[in-house]
């Protein structure tokens, strides 16, 4: 009985140390993998910083219209936070591949799938940037152009030109990771409806006289003033 | 005098023209006695050049009322503009500056000394500014002959406000309309903005083929003259499309200025140029001066459009801007070093790309309308003499601040308060 129950002991025993030496490799491997990847991280964190800080990244961004993002930044510095996310990126494929070096079927599969969501990530990522440059760009022009008309409302104009722009990326993005894409397209389709609609809705009724004069004017091809500017100015 | 008016339709049963003296390309809206009384005036031309003149659209046929007894030995063929144009774009409609580099390809094409632009309509009718235009050309060598348009107070404000000074105080000449249209050009100047178009992609290396002459002549040294030509017929304002008008006009002047750095910061001061002709005086205006929407648009810009002229303009020049616009539009008064440095600080934020060159220069817009409603207000029913004296004094305020610009164009990321 008791060699019995020594025997069962020492077994378990066996196969827990067996098991933990199998696991030892990938734990070495992991930890490995991991501060190769904080080197290289912190390595090309500071490339990029650098040459960020050279082509004065953080100047230029405001320049773009980005200035907001500036706000958003560890130490108010876009530099910083590019450069922190790309380590962020390093370290983390670096993770992936210690567990990857497991070996183990369910981790080599947890693995695949992520390395397989890479590409959704970096293409709602690309969709967002694209979305958020044109929704910049086009609500500046707005403002400028509602501005030298002489519109009391441009800045109210130009936020929702923005609106209008960045919410159909972020549904583009969204649709794009696979989240929920059916509440997605549902949310996207009230939201920009309703924008279009409330926006019709006071061109129409708001501004009913205001735009019925410029069609008129614009049909019968008028002058836009009764009265003729003296000023010429090339 | 020899007119051929060639109908396009028998065109190519004439001989076709190999070479020429003058190329006159007429862009301006003139009608069939308009043309007629241009080459009458082009008739009496000493020296007995061979003249082409080239117009848009179809040639009517016999518009000339000229005898041959009137005009000595002139030769002179009018010709349909799409019929001798090397390179037809059918862009000839669309802007000036392809037409003008069509003329140049004309007068590269058919050898000719010169060529001159007939771009605007004279208040006097009279056609003799053309051939006034031509002759210095021909017999004084110069390479560039720039109209002077009688001064007006209410007309020509982008040429006054900017483009006079601003080139004045960059290249040190008095030129006091840097822009033409209607300018005279030699074949060695048309030549080198041709060849420096064709060597360069499309986009800011290129030249523009009117702003450009007057900077690329005064860099080569190329003698420059102005002829007295009278008042022009300004063409009316198009509220609609003004801040392109403006970025249209500043855009290459401002890519110029990038280009030719090295020559301005070295120039001093400015002196007169060469001028022919006699000066005129135009009657003063009698038009209702409304610049309530102005002073409007101006507010509004400092309401909206703040976010953007903190990128380009230093704290001070806001603050500034920011006072005009609590004043009423009465009393609203941009100060002549003010205006100058809002220029120069458009320039070096056109050079930097702060922000995108198309929104700065509408941006610019509302500033614009701001010095425009205080030049305007000041001249109001201003003769001649009294309007060139304030544009002098104007001219000057730029010179005296260019030290500032200068300054700001060598050390940008200096603190600037």
């Amino acid at each position: 009985m008791w060699n019995q129950v020594k025997h069962a002991l020492v077994d378990s025993t066996t196969r827990f140390l067996t098991e933990l030496a199998g696991l030892l490799p990938g734990m070495v491997a992991v930890i490995v993998a991991l501060l190769i990847s904080v080197l290289f991280a912190w390595i090309i964190a500071m490339v990029v910083r650098r040459v960020l800080s050279g082509m004065q990244f953080d100047k230029r961004l405001s320049g773009w219209g980005f200035s907001s993002l500036s706000e958003g930044s560890p130490g108010m510095s876009p530099t910083l936070l590019i450069s922190r996310t790309v380590a962020s990126l390093v370290i983390i494929t670096g993770l992936l591949i210690g567990i990857a070096a497991f070996d183990a079927e369910s981790t080599s599969l947890f693995v695949r799938s992520v390395f397989a969501y890479i590409p959704n990530i970096i293409g709602a990522a690309l969709v967002l940037l694209v979305g958020s440059v044109i929704a910049r760009f086009l609500a500046r022009s707005v403002l400028i152009g509602a501005v030298n008309m002489n519109l009391q409302h441009a800045r109210l104009l130009s936020a929702g030109v923005k609106w209008l722009v960045t919410v159909l990326a972020v549904a583009m993005a969204l649709e794009h990771l696979r989240i929920a894409p059916g509440i997605v397209e549902l949310a996207f389709g009230i939201l920009f409806g309703g924008i279009v609609l409330s926006l019709a809705l006071a061109v129409g009724l708001g501004s009913k006289e205001l735009v019925t004069k410029s069609l008129e004017r614009d049909g019968k091809n008028v002058p836009s003033e009764n009265f003729e500017e003296p000023f010429r100015h090339v | 005098m020899e007119v051929d008016s060639i109908p396009q339709q028998t065109q190519d049963k004439k001989p076709p023209i190999q070479s020429a003296d003058l190329v006159v390309g007429i862009l301006a809206d003139l009608d069939r006695d308009g043309v007629a009384s241009l080459c009458e005036g082009l008739g009496t031309f000493p020296g007995s050049p061979r003249i082409v003149v080239l117009q848009r659209g179809p040639i009517v046929d016999a518009p000339l009322a000229t005898s041959p007894s009137d005009c000595g030995t002139t030769s002179l063929s009018v010709v349909s503009w799409s019929s001798l144009d090397p390179e037809p774009s059918g862009a000839l409609q669309q802007s000036i500056s392809a037409a003008c580099l069509s003329l140049f390809a004309v007068t590269e094409k058919l050898k000719a000394r010169g060529c001159c632009l007939v771009a605007s309509k004279m208040e006097s009718g009279t056609p003799q500014w053309v051939g006034q235009l031509m002759q210095p050309l021909l017999d004084a060598d110069f390479h560039l002959v720039v109209p002077r348009y009688a001064p007006r107070s209410l007309q020509g404000m982008l040429n006054s406000s900017v483009l006079y000074p601003l080139i004045r105080c960059l290249y040190g000449k008095r030129i006091h309309n840097p822009l033409g249209p209607d300018v005279g050009v030699s074949q060695r100047l048309a030549q080198k903005i041709l060849g420096n178009n064709r060597n360069n992609k499309p986009g800011p290396g290129r030249t523009h083929p009117l702003a450009s002459l007057v900077p690329m002549a005064l860099l080569d040294n190329m003698p420059v003259c102005e002829v007295h030509v009278g008042a022009r017929v300004y063409p009316p304002t198009d509220w609609t499309n003004l801040s392109s008008l403006v970025a249209q006009v500043l855009d290459p002047i401002f890519l110029d200025m990038e280009r030719s750095a090295a020559f301005w910061q070295r120039t001093r001061g400015s002196l007169p140029i060469p001028a022919r002709g006699k000066p005129s005086s135009v009657s003063p205006g009698t038009e209702i001066l409304d610049t309530h929407r102005m002073v409007e648009t101006f507010q509004l810009g400092v309401r909206d459009l703040h976010e953007i002229w903190s990128l380009v303009l230093p704290p001070a020049i806001l603050l500034e801007l920011r006072k005009l616009s609590r004043l009423t539009p009465e009393q609203v008064h941009m100060p002549d070093a003010l205006w100058a440095r809002i220029i120069y600080d458009f320039a070096l934020a056109h050079r930097l790309r702060t922000i995108n060159r198309e929104h700065l220069l509408r941006s610019m817009t509302p500033l614009y309308l701001a010095w425009v409603v205080s030049f305007g207000r000041e001249l109001e029913g201003a003769e001649s003499a009294i309007v060139e004296k304030r544009i002098e004094r104007l001219a000057s305020a730029y010179e005296a601040e260019k030290p500032y610009l200068v300054s700001r164009w060598r050390w940008p990321d200096r603190f600037n308060p």
